[in-house]
């Protein structure tokens, strides 16, 4: 069974020769804006690694600032790379958003007492 | 780290240790004085006429009107910005505010789209920046024949982005361990003796284990089931493209969205084709082979992702 999550701008719709900015999903707009298009270096730019960080955190900050702010995470006010610069490393950066993607891949369908038994299980293994 | 304040140097205050361009023989003043402007530029295009679009999009916040600037066979859709609004250290800082960032964002988005409207065009990041026009049509002559590569190959062509996701599972059943619990071989009498390979358990818990594993191996399966769907959507429309790209993936968001995302991708395809495209996506959609993932479309874009000069900037 397969649920279908429709999209303004479903193929189809009569949209095919305007493209409509104003209604898209800010994730989707940001990710192309930031990341994509031509880079031609300019004579004033924030740096490539910090877009990155950028990127990587709004992902994140799009899900619900209202949500988030509910629930005290106001990272976007303390996180380093966003208030100042990035002053991780890049590679570090890369490895936390890795492990984070695997918890959570690890997470996405588990009981938590089901992990412990999990872990215990693949350690005997 | 704090910078002693110097009246005749250009040192950031902060430290910067970034690139800073300052002009030939500037004197002690700051870059970005009060009253100077820079030259933003949206998207560049070739062919066409920008110029209905210039009227109807107003750019970003407190900038003058879009200008359309020639370059040679080329035209640079640009805006006059106050310098002190977009240097380095006021970027950053704005950028870091997230209400500033979707302004921002959609502000240059919306000139991007609205240009292509009228023109083929391709789309420059978000702030890229010159100090005047002549640093502009230079920067564009070095790049001119890397531009009408990439202008030939979004021709006619419109991006669309597709996403993925693992359908939420539902909570694992109480039938469902028993099932488990029924098929796993070390449940069986065959098997009374404990596991050779660890501490013993009792009955009890070897039961649990083996339901743990069945449980274990049933995810397992539905997981490789949606990471096969996920690969099966991206070769049913790499086949109707004239270019794909793989984005990165999204992190799963910590409030809200908890969907795992499997595939993040980007496909440019013919303008004239979109009911290719539909007809593709429903067909994937209906097909058994993508019931355990959501498939979500978007675009047209104007060709964001397509827009590099083949410097192999694929992401993971």
């Amino acid at each position: 069974m397969t649920t279908t999550i429709e999209t303004p701008h479903a193929p189809g719709s009569g949209a095919c020769c305007t493209y409509g900015p104003t209604t898209a999903n800010l994730a989707d707009i940001l990710e192309r804006v930031l990341d994509k298009g031509i880079v031609i270096a300019g004579d004033i730019k924030i740096d490539l690694l910090d877009i990155e960080l950028l990127t990587i955190r709004i992902r994140l900050f799009v899900s619900s600032v209202d949500t988030a702010r509910k629930a005290g995470i106001n990272w976007w006010e303390t996180d380093p790379a966003l208030s100042t610069r990035a002053q991780q490393d890049r590679l570090s950066e890369e490895n936390q958003a890795l492990r984070d993607r695997i918890a959570a891949l690890e997470q996405g369908c588990e009981e938590p007492e089901e992990r412990g038994a999990g872990q215990r299980e693949r350690a005997r293994a | 780290m704090t910078a002693i304040p110097s009246p005749s140097a250009t040192v950031p205050a902060d430290g910067t240790p970034g690139t800073r361009v300052v002009p030939a023989g500037a004197p002690a003043a700051p870059p970005a004085s009060a009253g100077s402007t820079l030259t933003c530029v949206f998207v560049v295009c070739r062919g066409g006429d920008p110029a209905p679009a210039l009227a109807t999009t107003p750019g970003h916040r407190g900038g003058g009107p879009l200008r359309a600037l020639p370059a040679g066979a080329l035209t640079a859709v640009v805006q006059d910005v106050p310098a002190a609004a977009f240097s380095e250290e006021a970027l950053r800082t704005r950028l870091s505010d997230p209400g500033e960032l979707e302004l921002c964002a959609r502000a240059h988005h919306a000139v991007v789209a609205a240009v292509a409207d009228h023109a083929s065009a391709i789309p420059f990041p978000l702030t890229t920046l010159y100090r005047e026009d002549g640093r502009v049509r230079a920067a564009l002559r070095a790049k001119e024949p890397g531009l009408h590569a990439v202008f030939d190959r979004i021709a006619g062509r419109v991006e669309w982005g597709v996403k993925v996701y693992a359908a939420p599972l539902p909570a694992a059943p109480e039938t469902g361990d028993r099932t488990a619990d029924a098929r796993d071989p070390e449940t069986t009498a065959e098997t009374g003796t404990a596991p050779d390979r660890g501490t013993p358990a009792p009955g009890t818990g070897r039961a649990y284990l083996a339901r743990v594993r069945g449980r274990h191996r049933a995810r397992e399966e539905r997981r490789n089931a949606a990471l096969r769907a996920a690969e099966q959507v991206d070769t049913a429309l790499r086949g109707i493209s004239a270019a794909a790209r793989r984005l990165r993936v999204h992190d799963v968001r910590p409030a809200g969205d908890q969907r795992t995302q499997l595939l993040n991708a980007a496909y440019l395809i013919d303008r004239d084709r979109d009911e290719t495209v539909a007809a593709t996506l429903r067909r994937l959609r209906a097909d058994p082979g993508t019931a355990g993932v959501h498939i979500e479309v978007t675009g047209p874009w104007v060709p964001y992702s397509f827009a590099a000069t083949g410097d192999g900037d694929d992401d993971g």
